[in-house]
């Protein structure tokens, strides 16, 4: 039996228990002093043992704090206290896993602890462990049941096993939070499939309600749900007037009409209905444009007029991003493409639209012409494009979008020199205009000017940050890392390229470390929707839109986050009315940068398992992105760990059954018979022959290397079409030279490339 | 199409790349996260047909200590929230914006305050009364 704190003489209880104290109000070094004090005289204590090590913890001293929690857990295995501490220290490393292990452990000799109990809970929702959190929250209101936040804990967590619950709301609350919790409660009766008591229960809490807008929301969509069509409609004509730009509401209305925008039967009805909302709400946007995406022919032909007219006359420059959705369908790009050739025929020779009644604004020609640039750019007709630009610049040249697309018809082009210059010059037009700025300087980094980027970004960054570079990476500028990384990579600087993908891991991990907070934040603030809104999507797709920049974009595996790095949890203090204080990881100042080069990511010793990490995340988080299996096989194959590779080519397959690297392989023939079967089916497909090369070379590349530079050198071939993209064309150059293709052949290929890309200058 | 909606917890990283680009006052994270969970109510986006975050409006009420109910809130679309009115501050160069609160949306300039910013320019800080808006509602309880 380990020695036990009543075991101790009162001088050293009183000791513990004022270290336990100093701990609360985070004298640290001072609870250091006081617990040595008692190990000095009583080294077998295991639970001061813990609680140095807890300190230790908090001053920084991870290495040392985790050896003294070691030392205590061996000496007194069955202490809750240890395993409470233990799961505090692996929390300050984020390491949600092994916290929650020892939060559980601690509970085994402490079942009904409170602190335990909260604390593990907030683990398991941070992992997503939705089964295990509901036994956690069960002990909870069953230990203290006179606690709201327990019980609404404990609602969250069936909400997210999908499992019926009513909440009993009887909280003396502010307002707003009563009125956050009663529609709560709503929505879950709604879950539930009670409409109409839900209906009813609408009815009993208005007057409490301070949300009207969600509490309208919620009336129409449940009168909808029970079929009450003519009331529902009217609940969405109100929301309608509140907002005629939200299609949810339009939608509804619709369906309260019995019509459907998915079945094209319904489309003459669901015009009627929309010209009648359009000329009540003649501002709404989406109104006008709703039409677009189903009508076709003369009716399209109709709305894409009204919509156009009104955009050129107020002179609205995102006319064609609004368009761009619809050009999927070639019939309606061709439809765009005519009529604005004809406002181009008509305005320009009598200023007049077919059905003018005075002249047109000069700028209309302006806005047209900006208009049939951006067609043709998208139609790879950069030349058209090009001429249309300069038409509307000599006409306007003091419009700062017109350089802007100029500069980007030049970046398709492949002339990323002249699209950086361009996009300059607009730049330095509106030197006020912060978007313009980030604009170029994407260009620069496209040209992989990095110095001169960073030179451009920092004009940007406020006067009084102490180091302007740490300022960006601690506002989480992901997508200006990932552009750098991408840069510094085509620059062959792969210490500097890693460094930058890995601050963008960092801010990946800061996005999932922020929610921790929140799991008590919410409970104590009853605004349960949003809560549960983050805990639906928080862990997954919220992540997806920039991690895949993670992974595939580069040859070698990366390595990930180091722990002395991590962003510190606090927001920054300027805009900070934060109540939140987790009491864990206090703001550092930031600290200069010992490893600008990022050698230490070069020199790791363990570049793949460092990679695997990467690969992880992206399996987590973009499991839906072909390229995240890519990478998976990559790094697996290297770590000869067959079993996972196959699962990445499976995983692949579902992602994408028709991805190019999905390369058959019958059993009967040999390797490379499947392989030739393969490349003479696919002979037209560039992206098809891109993959087979890659699979030669990674087979036998002393033997298939003639093959491979022969191929990848005739990418530009004319049969290759609108597959021969810039980036595929790059693909097939840096593929020719690893087969050993000489300077002369990559001469020709450049010839070759430059007909496809007459203005580039990338090969 | 773009449609205009409440901001949800999957926009804030949309918001977050808005906001680098287009703004000099930038924001962790958190601070957004920190918006979504005190006042859901308050933001809303602008978002494309391919669901990305193209504008938005990130806003809170007045949680200065001490101020009593009503509130005023920060930045628009309060009215829902039950406000009295709405501030913002806006940099006396950008015409644009100055022109959208001042015409479109009927703001009045308080007053200015100088070297509002981290660079040293002015702000106009601007308010709108919203006493009165939506008082003729249609009797919401009839149904």
């Amino acid at each position: 039996m380990p020695l036990q704190i009543s075991q101790l003489p009162h001088k050293e209880q009183t000791l513990f228990r004022s270290a336990l104290k100093l701990f609360e109000v985070r004298q640290y070094k001072k609870g250091l002093k006081t617990v040595e004090q008692i190990l000095k005289k009583f080294p077998q204590h295991g639970e001061s043992h813990a609680v140095k090590g807890l300190f230790l913890a908090n001053l920084d001293r991870k290495d040392e704090g985790y050896a003294s929690l070691r030392k205590g857990l061996e000496i007194d295995p069955n202490s809750s206290l240890c395993w409470q501490i233990s799961g505090l220290v692996h929390r300050l490393d984020a390491n949600y896993v092994e916290s929650s292990k020892s939060f559980a452990n601690a509970l085994k000799t402490d079942s009904e602890n409170i602190q335990i109990l909260r604390d593990l809970a907030q683990m398991q929702v941070q992992l997503r462990q939705f089964d295990q959190l509901v036994e956690t929250r069960l002990k909870l209101v069953k230990v203290n049941p006179g606690d709201p936040m327990f019980w609404l804990g404990l609602a969250v967590a069936h909400q997210m096993n999908k499992r019926k619950w009513k909440l009993n709301v009887a909280a003396m609350l502010s307002k707003s939070e009563f009125s956050e919790l009663l529609l709560y409660k709503n929505w879950l009766m709604e879950l539930n499939g009670d409409y109409n008591d839900a209906l009813d229960n609408l009815k009993e809490i208005h007057s409490r309600i301070v949300d009207i807008t969600a509490w309208k929301v919620q009336k129409a969509r449940l009168l909808l749900q029970v079929g009450r069509k003519e009331v529902a409609a009217a609940a969405y004509q109100d929301l309608i007037e509140r907002n005629p730009d939200n299609n949810e509401y339009v939608r509804g209305y619709l369906s309260c009409n019995g019509l459907d925008l998915a079945n094209s039967a319904d489309h003459s009805a669901i015009i009627e209905v929309l010209e009648m909302l359009e000329e009540q709400f003649p501002r709404s946007n989406s109104l006008k444009f709703l039409p677009l995406t189903f009508c076709e022919g003369d009716n399209f032909a109709r709305a894409a007029d009204k919509m156009a007219k009104h955009a050129l006359r107020k002179g609205i420059p995102s006319l064609f991003t609004s368009f761009k959705s619809l050009y999927n369908d070639a019939a309606k790009s061709k439809a765009l493409e005519d009529l604005f050739e004809k406002y181009h025929g008509a305005i320009s020779s009598s200023k007049r639209f077919d059905n003018s009644t005075a002249d047109e604004p000069e700028s209309a020609l302006v806005w047209i012409l900006f208009y049939l640039a951006q067609h043709f750019d998208y139609h790879t007709d950069y030349e058209r494009a090009l001429s249309y630009i300069e038409m509307a610049i000599s006409k306007s040249p003091e419009t700062v979008e017109l350089f802007m697309v100029k500069a980007k018809i030049l970046k398709h082009a492949g002339d990323t020199q002249s699209a950086r210059d361009t996009m300059d010059v607009a730049r330095q037009m509106d030197i006020k205009d912060r978007f313009v700025n980030s604009k170029t300087v994407k260009y620069m980094l496209r040209n992989s000017e990095v110095d001169e980027a960073e030179k451009t970004m920092v004009m940007f960054v406020r006067e009084d940050a102490p180091h302007k570079i740490q300022e960006i990476v601690d506002m989480q500028a992901i997508w200006y890392m990932q552009e750098r990384g991408d840069a510094y990579n085509r620059l062959g600087d792969l210490g500097r390229a890693l460094k930058q993908y890995h601050q963008v891991q960092v801010s990946f991990d800061a996005y999932y470390n922020d929610q921790f907070d929140f799991h008590q934040y919410s409970l104590r603030k009853f605004t349960m929707r949003s809560y549960v809104d983050i805990l639906a999507v928080g862990g997954h797709s919220v992540l997806t839109p920039g991690l895949h920049c993670l992974g595939p974009r580069r040859h070698q595996p990366i390595p990930a986050s180091d722990e002395n790095k991590r962003v510190t949890r606090n927001g920054t203090s300027k805009q900070g009315n934060h109540t939140l204080s987790a009491g864990v990881g206090e703001a550092k100042p930031a600290a200069v940068d010992k490893d600008p080069s990022g050698s230490e990511y070069v020199e790791s010793a363990d570049l793949l398992a460092d990679g695997l990490k990467f690969v992880e995340a992206l399996e987590k988080f973009a499991g839906d992105q072909p390229q995240t299996h890519l990478s998976a096989f990559e790094v697996h194959l290297r770590m000869n760990k067959y079993f996972l590779v196959l699962k990445a080519i499976n995983a692949l397959k579902t992602a994408d059954p028709a991805h190019p690297a999905l390369i058959p392989w019958p059993k009967s023939y040999g390797a490379l018979s499947g392989l030739d079967t393969y490349m003479t089916e696919n002979a037209a497909s560039l992206p098809h022959v891109l993959a087979a090369c890659h699979a030669l070379l990674a087979m036998d590349a002393n033997a298939n290397k003639e093959r491979v530079k022969a191929a990848m050198l005739s990418a530009a071939a004319p049969e290759f079409g609108s597959a021969r993209t810039i980036e595929s064309l790059l693909a097939a150059k840096a593929l020719a030279i690893k087969a050993g293709a000489e300077p002369s052949d990559i001469d020709k290929f450049a010839v070759a490339a430059k007909q496809v890309y007459p203005m580039s200058s990338c090969f | 199409m773009i449609t205009i909606r409440q901001a949800r917890a999957g926009d804030q990283i949309g918001m977050q790349n808005c906001n680098l680009h287009n703004l000099p006052e930038n924001y962790q994270m958190k601070y957004y996260l920190y918006h979504f969970a005190t006042w859901p109510q308050l933001s809303f986006v602008a978002e494309n047909e391919q669901g990305r975050v193209v504008g938005y409006v990130l806003a809170k009420m007045d949680d200065d200590a001490g101020a009593q109910p009503p509130l005023d809130g920060h930045i628009t679309s309060l009215s829902v929230f039950g406000a009295k009115g709405v501030s913002l501050h806006v940099r006396v160069s950008n015409t644009a914006a100055y022109s959208l609160y001042k015409n479109t949306l009927k703001f009045e300039v308080d007053h200015t305050e100088e070297k509002y910013y981290a660079d040293g320019e002015d702000a106009y800080a601007m308010k709108k009364d919203l006493t009165g808006m939506y008082l003729n509602e249609k009797n919401d309880l009839d149904f």
